[in-house]
């Protein structure tokens, strides 16, 4: 695979950059010429919270795609003892050190 | 035109945003190091592979358009997986706007070109508390190029020894666990939490779903339900019931 056509790679690298820019940027520079209704802004502030669960929960409870609630995959098990952790002490830093201890603890565990 | 690093309120903010980044290190650097390890193993040269990293700086993009790179996929292919992939960042950029709108054209193109998952959440949080602040902007970079900076050296690092780093350790994780404490404040509100756990379910059943698309309606679905549990409330409110 290491054979592959620079210029083909460069104009992938290219769609990337315009793709990122134009999600990105695009809604801050669109000024005056758009109008987002305020009942549209209200319910914008729920994007944080939704967006963060829609990224977080495919990823902890179904890493492979399906849902996987055993010990097989030990993300969800990780994931509940750092969001544990968290209620109690919020330091984002503990709650990784202590998701990535319990979720390998788990692997070799298993092993 | 003053630059606005010589004021020393605007140099404050700036390293404010520095520092609220910086406790998020191990998940980026984490997710920087599995995405520069991705792109050499799919077999792009070193230059190559460090050119993406420092132009395209979207990891999720970045991650899915390598397999098409592989397959040899037409240009435009890749260019609509990445704007499927990116399409959060306009629902990003829509809630974002209205607290924005006095910068000029280019120090949005920057902030906006710069602004990620975790810029535009702990901005959101902030403003949700404190208004529109002063120096948005600075603080804005500060977060940015913080995050920019932690990621680029993580993924030039991953790029370089990605022929040592064995993709078995489950690194990536610790970019998922990053985003962990952000998430719990922002389910306080009957809305919020409703609005999340549909945004989760929904992503959740959609996880297979071309372009990375469960991400998306999952956000406007999640988006839907806080906004009519919401509109419930203030209209039991009105009401006067309790």
């Amino acid at each position: 695979m290491n054979q592959m056509a620079t210029l083909d790679v460069l104009l992938a690298i290219l769609s990337l950059v315009v793709a990122t820019f134009v999600t990105r940027a695009g809604m801050l520079l669109a000024g005056e010429r758009l109008r987002l209704s305020r009942p549209v802004e209200a319910a914008l502030r729920f994007a944080p919270a939704c967006a963060l669960t829609a990224l977080v929960l495919p990823e902890v409870l179904g890493p492979a795609g399906a849902l996987d609630l055993s010990l097989g995959n030990p993300r969800w098990p990780a994931a509940l003892v750092a969001a544990a952790f968290l209620l109690w002490r919020q330091s984002m830093l503990g709650g990784i050190a202590i998701g990535m201890a319990t979720y390998w603890a788990i692997r070799l565990w298993l092993r | 035109m003053q630059r606005p690093w010589h004021d020393p309120a605007w140099r404050a903010e700036f390293s404010r945003g520095a520092r609220d980044m910086l406790p998020a290190f191990p998940g980026i650097l984490a997710w920087g190091l599995v995405t520069g390890v991705a792109m050499v193993k799919t077999g792009l040269s070193v230059p190559l592979a460090l050119l993406m990293s420092l132009l395209a700086y979207a990891g999720s993009a970045q991650l899915a358009a390598l397999p098409l790179i592989a397959a040899a996929a037409p240009a435009w292919v890749i260019a609509v997986t990445a704007l499927a992939t990116n399409m959060r960042f306009v629902i990003y950029g829509a809630a974002m706007r209205r607290w924005l709108t006095t910068y000029s054209k280019r120090r949005l193109s920057v902030l906006g070109y710069l602004s990620g998952d975790f810029s535009f959440v702990l901005f959101m949080n902030r403003v949700a508390k404190e208004g529109a602040f002063e120096h948005r902007d600075a603080w804005l970079f500060g977060v940015t190029l913080v995050n920019w900076a932690l990621w680029q050296f993580a993924s030039i690092v991953g790029i370089i020894g990605g022929a040592f780093i064995p993709t078995s350790w489950g690194l990536q994780f610790a970019g998922t666990l990053a985003l962990l404490p952000l998430v719990l404040p922002a389910c306080r509100s009957w809305a919020g939490a409703t609005g999340a756990l549909t945004a989760g379910c929904v992503a959740l059943l959609g996880n297979g779903w071309p372009y990375k698309s469960g991400l998306l309606v999952g956000v406007v679905a999640g988006i839907i339900a806080a906004t009519a549990v919401d509109s419930v409330a203030a209209r039991e409110q009105v009401d006067g019931h309790p």
